[in-house]
């Protein structure tokens, strides 16, 4: 009888404070049909049907999606780890990439697969990073492949640019491609205690190369929990190499692979960047071999996954909303 | 106020008047007439302290509108309404199939009347049975008197009038036509078990109301800015869709004469 169904509903919902979640008992398909119906036509919002209810949120729900600047909004970037095996074994690797690991390769035409099914779902960046991407032989094809349809920065520890790998980033696009270089300090103590004797002045010579060749170019630094006030002197030393404001990055280590100390994350504290590996879809590439922050193991259809990823985003924060406005009046 | 921001007051009658009232102490913020707001638990009490000038303007019921302008020996001024308080009405409704159909047909069946201080839910059903030649003795009442003193905003006696003709304690209930809209917001056949029996004629709900001692050069401005409130702006219209309207509108005060009737036929006091 969908009359006692609506005056349970008026009544449950409309007397409810604004911003809070109203579990209401429905019993079939039908029912969910009628409040969804009725929660649009009347300023509210569904927020999960579940098997025996559906929860109902007293007012209209903001999009904490369009929220977001656009450059932070999931899916306007896309990071791929197109390997998982490494020159280096730096201590604090997020994902525990090193010569002995598991190369994991994406294979090339699934990378152009993807990145096809990124520009249709509205992708405007693409990241790619690893491991060490120049690792691959292969690199340079996917760069060019990934240039034609996006921006695309690729990180590295500019450090195996010799020989034909050289000669191959020689030959790489300038236009569109930003190479991103690790340098995790101003001089080498820090920086090799992290990645290794002797990465520090290898770095350093990389960066040179990278500009000298005429290639745009951004430096990354990692600070460990030990980094002091290696900071002030990394932004002095980025200064120095003539790097503006946008050609820097500097952010503090996560506890994920490799590091046992840093900073925690988790899927409900970070706002998530789509994150394809050969194992599948990630919260965040700071987490790309995490269990917990596996969104799905298939990659395709893109769109679903980016979709699927959206979805809890919005429920996280939407959830996160209702505890928060709750929490003055406990 | 001390400030020199007028001072609105108005009924809380559920906990959603504090968003609605901040997000319209929001919208005058930095206009030429900025406000802030007090609540009051009851309508007697809101008109007690406009009429002492603790308060500039007051978001009346029809009720406590007519009670501001009979205690003001007509002197108070309607400033604004929602245009759902032009083209409010009462409903009777019962269940379908029962073959009511119009006041006449209410004759020795079940009343549902909702608050005894409820315009829409009491006062004005029984005038409007009485104007069709129906007293409260040709009918059975049955009596819905919760929340009494918010004039029948919280629509928890029109929900429990309603109730009863579901569980066959009662064959028509009187309610506010906002109350049904809410209901059949889904559509018309999620409401099926009932029916209308009866439309009123259009009558005026709520108002803005003041007194003569709050100057036209200070509530004009406030007026102006209200009705520039905007439906299609997202953050004005989460207040406008809390607080059950479109647009805000100049009042139409022939509107009250039924009320007023009913009051006086009624003997309703102008004061508590």
């Amino acid at each position: 009888m969908s009359s006692k169904l609506m005056l349970d509903l008026v009544d449950a919902v409309s007397s409810a404070p604004v911003g809070t979640v109203v579990a209401f008992p429905v019993d079939t398909a039908a029912e969910v049909d009628i409040v969804r119906r009725w929660c649009d036509a009347t300023g509210n919002s569904v927020l999960s049907v579940l098997d025996t209810a559906i929860e109902v949120f007293r007012g209209r729900i903001t999009d904490p999606i369009e929220a977001l600047p656009v450059e932070r909004r999931p899916g306007y970037r896309l990071w791929v780890y197109t390997n998982f095996h490494c020159n280096l074994s730096c201590d604090y690797c997020c994902v525990e990439s090193s010569p002995k690991a598991d190369p994991r390769v994406i294979p090339l035409g699934e990378f152009r697969d993807l990145v096809g099914e990124a520009v249709d779902s509205g992708v405007q960046e693409l990241y790619i990073t690893g491991g060490e991407p120049f690792m691959l032989l292969d690199l340079d094809e996917r760069l060019v492949a990934a240039t034609a349809f996006l921006p695309t920065t690729v990180l590295t520890n500019a450090m195996v640019w010799r020989g034909d790998r050289l000669r191959r980033l020689e030959a790489l696009p300038r236009q569109g491609l930003t190479l991103q270089i690790s340098l995790d300090s101003p001089t080498s103590e820090l920086h090799d205690r992290h990645r290794g004797a002797g990465s520090f002045a290898r770095a350093i010579e990389g960066v040179h190369t990278a500009i000298d060749l005429g290639f745009r170019v951004r430096v990354a630094a990692t600070l460990g929990t030990d980094a002091g006030n290696a900071e002030a002197e990394l932004q002095q030393f980025f200064d120095e190499l003539g790097l503006q404001e946008d050609q820097r990055v500097v952010r503090r280590v996560a506890r994920q692979g490799s590091a046992n100390a840093g900073l925690t994350v988790s899927r409900t504290s970070l706002i998530p960047e789509v994150c394809v590996t050969a194992e599948g879809v990630y919260w965040h590439p700071v987490a790309a071999i995490d269990p917990d922050m596996l969104v799905t193991k298939h990659w395709r259809p893109f769109a679903a996954a980016l979709s699927a990823m959206r979805d809890e985003y919005r429920q996280y924060r939407i959830a996160g909303d209702v505890l928060a406005s709750a929490f003055p009046c406990a | 106020m001390t400030d020199g921001s007028l001072l609105v007051g108005a009924v809380a009658y559920s906990a959603n008047v504090v968003p609605i009232w901040e997000g319209i102490k929001d919208y005058f913020e930095g206009s030429a007439a900025p406000m802030d707001f007090v609540l009051f638990s009851n309508y007697e009490r809101q008109v007690e302290a406009l009429m002492q000038g603790h308060i500039d303007i007051a978001w009346n019921t029809n009720v406590a509108w007519i009670r501001t302008l009979r205690q003001s020996d007509g002197a108070a001024r309607a400033l604004a309404t929602r245009d759902t308080d032009l083209v409010f009405k009462t409903l009777m409704i019962g269940r379908a199939g029962d073959g009511l159909d119009g006041l006449a047909s209410l004759k020795g069946r079940r009343v549902a009347l909702g608050s005894r201080d409820s315009g829409q839910a009491r006062i004005l059903p029984v005038h409007f049975l009485a104007r069709e030649g129906i007293s409260t003795d040709d009918v059975e009442l049955v009596i819905f008197d919760s929340d009494v003193g918010k004039h029948g905003d919280t629509g928890r006696s029109d929900l429990d009038a309603l109730r009863a003709v579901l569980d066959d304690t009662a064959d028509v209930a009187a309610v506010g036509v906002n109350t049904w809209q809410n209901l059949t917001a889904a559509g018309d056949e999620t409401m099926s078990d009932l029916a209308v029996v009866w439309e009123s004629e259009a009558y005026s709900h709520c108002n803005f109301s003041a007194l003569p001692s709050l100057a036209d050069d200070v509530a004009q401005p406030w007026v102006d800015h209200l009705l520039k409130m905007d439906w299609n702006i997202p953050e004005h219209r989460v207040v406008l869709e809390l607080e059950g309207l479109t647009e805000w509108k100049l009042p139409e005060l022939s509107g009250y004469q039924s009320l007023i009737d009913a009051m006086d036929e009624q003997g309703i006091a102008d004061h508590w």
